[in-house]
């Protein structure tokens, strides 16, 4: 099972580094909805006897994550006729090495993390730690609102997976509010992403600095 | 009945509070109601001793309220009383609804204000409500100093005045916030058992020492004072400045102090007598100039606090007793000497709408009764018998005497400390020698002091009230050292003594005999005027053929011989064109005085501070990727912590 559940954690980690070497936003939201309909199988494979719930909510995952999310981002980006470049502060080069970097650096520290014994083998804790990382170098390094969306949407997805962690002991519940809030929050960015268009002629967050005191 | 007068205190000024914008009179009403409630209480514990606690289920802040008043609070809340009640009625004719429309309401509303949270902050027996009137009442001094904020000399003085303020509030925060943690309670109480608590003494200085306007921490206080209407800066002057020193006896009574508080206290009385006085000399604007002299008189009651310190900390040093009660009688003298002098110099500048002495000049023909209680505040205030502030430089001078007989480390601080403080009364008898001659005596310099007139019979009145009390202090010092006796028992139980001294004794007796002296003498002279019959002549006649009010010394060459001599403090900054050639054309000579603590010292620090925070402005700039960065490095470095340094 274990296998299994590593190597879904590692295709995970394979799309943070696509995430950030891809130059189009179109690969972009295709890299965050491959991740998390990833992610969303796992709890899946963790738990021994399904549940229809728990059979509900990760298909519910999937569905959000996999294809509701990318759908309205995908509409948003039509919609307020974005550009498919990705426009980065920070390079792709240097993204992918701080990726890589970063990804190595959480594997180092999930080693020295006081770990459970059942988890110290897995992947899940450096996989959510190289996802949270990976997920602010896309906040902090990339221009576009849609792109700063699609960061924000992997920095949760490394939260879920340490929320995963506690499978057996938070129920599947709240995991499935925090998949509704993300989506209403998604929903809510695009009508902002096109407010902003429209306000702004772009969607420079670069030019939000004009609305400072 | 404690609890009865305070409450129609409380209730008169909550009245006074709600009547201020609408009605003058029950405003007055209110306020003199309160100020008398408050004397009652405070004389009442005075006169038997003993303390008032008033335990109150309700609470405010999640802390209970209780108040207090034992003799040490009392001491300060008949101060209080007395001058904010000789204030209001002071105010109503100086601060008229007809003179200043826009401000005189408010400036009757936030008075009460004031009034009330002083108050409440002599009654707090809790930290979080003494922090909350204390915070109270400097909002409220702020709005009283900055009533005519149409001049931007005010609204600077202002600001300097709420910024300092709150430099000393945010001590106080750390002061009482710090107890609070090591004794569990906000509770104030006698706490000597906490012998850690020493250190919080330091903080204590610097906040109660900034609201006290303690050299060098006086720089807000000279330009507040004379940029607020007169009986606001007779209330900061003689009364807030007061609950400064409150603070600092207060609490260096209940808290164990570090070995050294006496000598820095001291120390620092002794800076602020002499240069308080000397920046007073060099000053040409009357309400600067008395703003200057509360510097010095702070210094004369930090001497007897110091001392009394030091007293303490030699074991039972009976000197500190009287350095102590001389330091407390010189509370109430100041008090009410340097009210008066405000409500002379507000009348004066009423009469003539300048502060500047060197338009003045020859006012005591217009201004008689102005002229006459300005004198007798200059003769208290310079330490002169038979008034009341020779009683209690008095009773400082006695401890520092008998400090220096009883041959200990203290006797070698008390000689220095006693030849400084002669100097002190020295040069603040030459300050208003200065002061009531240029202002008073000689020919008007202006037209405008040329058609001075006399105050109304609320300002004179006020006057004469404070003036009563310089004059009963002095002659019956008898009368009122039992009360100061009480507060340094409060202070210092050990030191607890019905009897007074025996030096006090007789100065009673001689200030009752000089002053009868002086009345004899005065009333013989008086009767020979009227028998032999007298012309009045110009001024300044001396054989010159056309005098004029400009051949008068000016208040700058009056005082030009002591100012040189403190040239290295004061820096006097001189602009001049000297006459020259046979036949000169032009010449022209001006000098003034900055506050050099304010221009050399504050000034630069707070550029410095300025710059420093417009630097880290920068990082405000709108971006949310920086914003986020700054996120990941919180949040990068509170993890690194947690990593390197968590593992107990």
């Amino acid at each position: 099972m274990s296998e299994y559940i590593n190597l879904l954690i590692g295709i995970a980690m394979g799309l943070n580094l696509l995430a950030l070497g891809s130059s189009r936003l179109p690969t972009l939201i295709m890299a965050v909805a491959l991740q998390g309909m990833a992610l969303g199988l796992m709890p899946l494979l963790m738990e021994t006897e399904a549940d229809w719930r728990l059979v509900l909510v990760a298909l519910a995952t999937v569905a959000g994550k996999g294809l509701l999310i990318p759908t309205l981002l995908r509409k948003a980006m039509r919609a307020a006729h974005i550009d498919r470049e990705v426009e980065p502060f920070i390079g792709f080069v240097p993204s992918l090495l701080l990726g890589a970097g970063g990804t190595i650096a959480a594997v180092a520290l999930a080693r020295s993390l006081p770990l459970l014994p059942e988890h110290s083998g897995s992947l899940l804790v450096p996989g959510s730690l190289a996802s949270v990382f990976t997920g602010f170098v896309l906040l902090i390094g990339r221009a576009k609102a849609i792109s700063q969306v699609c960061g924000y949407l992997i920095l949760e997805n490394g939260i879920y997976l340490f929320g995963l962690l506690l499978i057996h002991y938070t129920p599947l519940m709240v995991e499935a509010g925090i998949l509704l809030d993300v989506t209403v929050g998604v929903f809510i960015i695009g009508i902002i992403v096109d407010r902003i268009q429209r306000a702004f002629d772009s969607l420079d967050t670069r030019k939000l600095t004009a609305l400072r005191e | 009945m404690i609890q009865t007068l305070l409450l129609i205190s409380g209730l008169g000024m909550l009245t006074s509070i709600l009547a201020g914008l609408r009605a003058p009179k029950v405003w007055l009403a209110g306020v003199l109601a309160g100020a008398a409630g408050a004397i009652g209480a405070a004389i009442t514990i005075l006169s038997t001793g003993g303390e008032w606690n008033s335990y109150n289920s309700a609470a405010l802040g999640g802390e209970a309220i209780h108040l207090r008043l034992d003799a040490l609070s009392a001491l300060f809340l008949a101060l209080v009383g007395l001058v904010g009640g000789a204030g209001a009625v002071y105010a109503g004719e100086y601060w008229s609804e007809t003179a200043h429309p826009r401000s005189a309401a408010p400036g009757r509303v936030w008075w009460s204000v004031l009034l009330l949270c002083l108050g409440l902050v002599l009654l707090a027996a809790n930290g979080l409500h003494f922090l909350i009137a204390w915070e109270l009442f400097t909002l409220a001094a702020y709005f009283l100093v900055t009533l005519n904020r149409r001049s931007p000399e005010v609204r600077a003085a202002g600001w300097l005045y709420l910024t300092l303020s709150h430099l000393s509030a945010l001590s106080l925060f750390a002061f009482f916030a710090i107890m609070a943690a090591r004794t569990g309670s906000w509770e104030l109480k006698p706490l000597l058992d906490h012998p850690e608590l020493a250190p919080l003494f330091w903080l204590a200085l610097a906040a109660f020492g900034l609201k006290a306007g303690m050299f060098p921490l006086h720089v807000w206080l000279p330009s507040a004072h004379a940029n607020a209407p007169s009986h606001v800066s007779a209330i900061l002057s003689g009364v807030t400045l007061k609950i400064g020193i409150y603070g600092l006896v207060r609490f260096s009574g209940w808290l164990p102090v570090p070995p050294s508080a006496g000598w820095v206290i001291a120390t620092l009385g002794v800076a602020s007598a002499v240069l308080g006085v000397a920046f007073a000399l060099g000053q040409h604007d009357l309400k600067r100039l008395l703003a200057y002299h509360s510097v010095e008189n702070i210094g004369i009651i930090l001497i007897g606090l110091g001392f009394a310190l030091v007293a303490t900390q030699q074991g039972h040093a009976a000197w500190g007793r009287l350095a102590l009660a001389g330091g407390l009688l010189h509370v109430w003298n100041h008090g009410l000497f340097k009210a008066l002098l405000f409500f002379g110099a507000g009348s004066v500048l009423h009469a003539t709408g300048t502060r500047e002495m060197s338009r003045l000049g020859g006012l005591w023909r217009a201004m008689p009764w102005t002229a006459a209680l300005f004198a007798l505040g200059a003769v208290a205030i310079s330490g002169l018998p038979p008034l009341n502030g020779f009683v209690s430089e008095w009773l400082v001078f006695l401890g520092l005497f008998d400090a220096a007989i009883a041959h200990g480390p203290a006797a070698w601080a008390a000689i220095p400390a006693i030849v400084l403080l002669g100097v002190t009364g020295a040069l603040a008898l030459a300050c208003f020698a200065k002061v009531c001659g240029v202002v008073f005596l000689g020919a008007p310099r202006s037209a405008a002091a040329a058609q001075a007139h006399e105050s109304g019979p609320g300002m004179r009145g006020a006057m004469l009230v404070l003036g009563a009390g310089c004059v009963a202090i002095g002659l019956l010092p008898l009368l009122f050292w039992p009360a100061v006796a009480r507060a340094v028992a409060v202070w210092q139980p050990v030191w607890a003594s019905p009897a007074a001294p025996v030096p006090l004794v007789a100065l009673g007796s001689a200030h009752l005999a000089l002053a009868a002296l002086a009345v004899l003498a005065g009333v013989w002279l008086w009767r020979k005027l009227q028998r032999a019959g007298f012309k009045r002549a110009l001024t300044w006649d001396c054989g010159f053929a056309r005098p004029t009010a400009r051949m008068q010394y000016t208040a700058g060459s009056f005082a030009g011989i002591i100012t040189e001599w403190f040239a290295g403090v004061l820096r006097p900054v001189r602009h001049e064109s000297r006459p020259e050639g046979a036949f000169p054309a032009a010449a022209h000579l001006a000098q003034h005085t900055p506050e050099t603590v304010l221009e050399y010292f504050a000034t630069p620090v707070g550029g410095a501070v300025q710059q420093l925070a417009v630097a880290f402005r920068r990082f405000q700039h709108g971006r949310v990727q920086s914003y986020l960065l700054y996120l990941l490095i919180g949040a990068a470095a509170l993890a690194a912590m947690v990593f390197l340094g968590g593992n107990p």
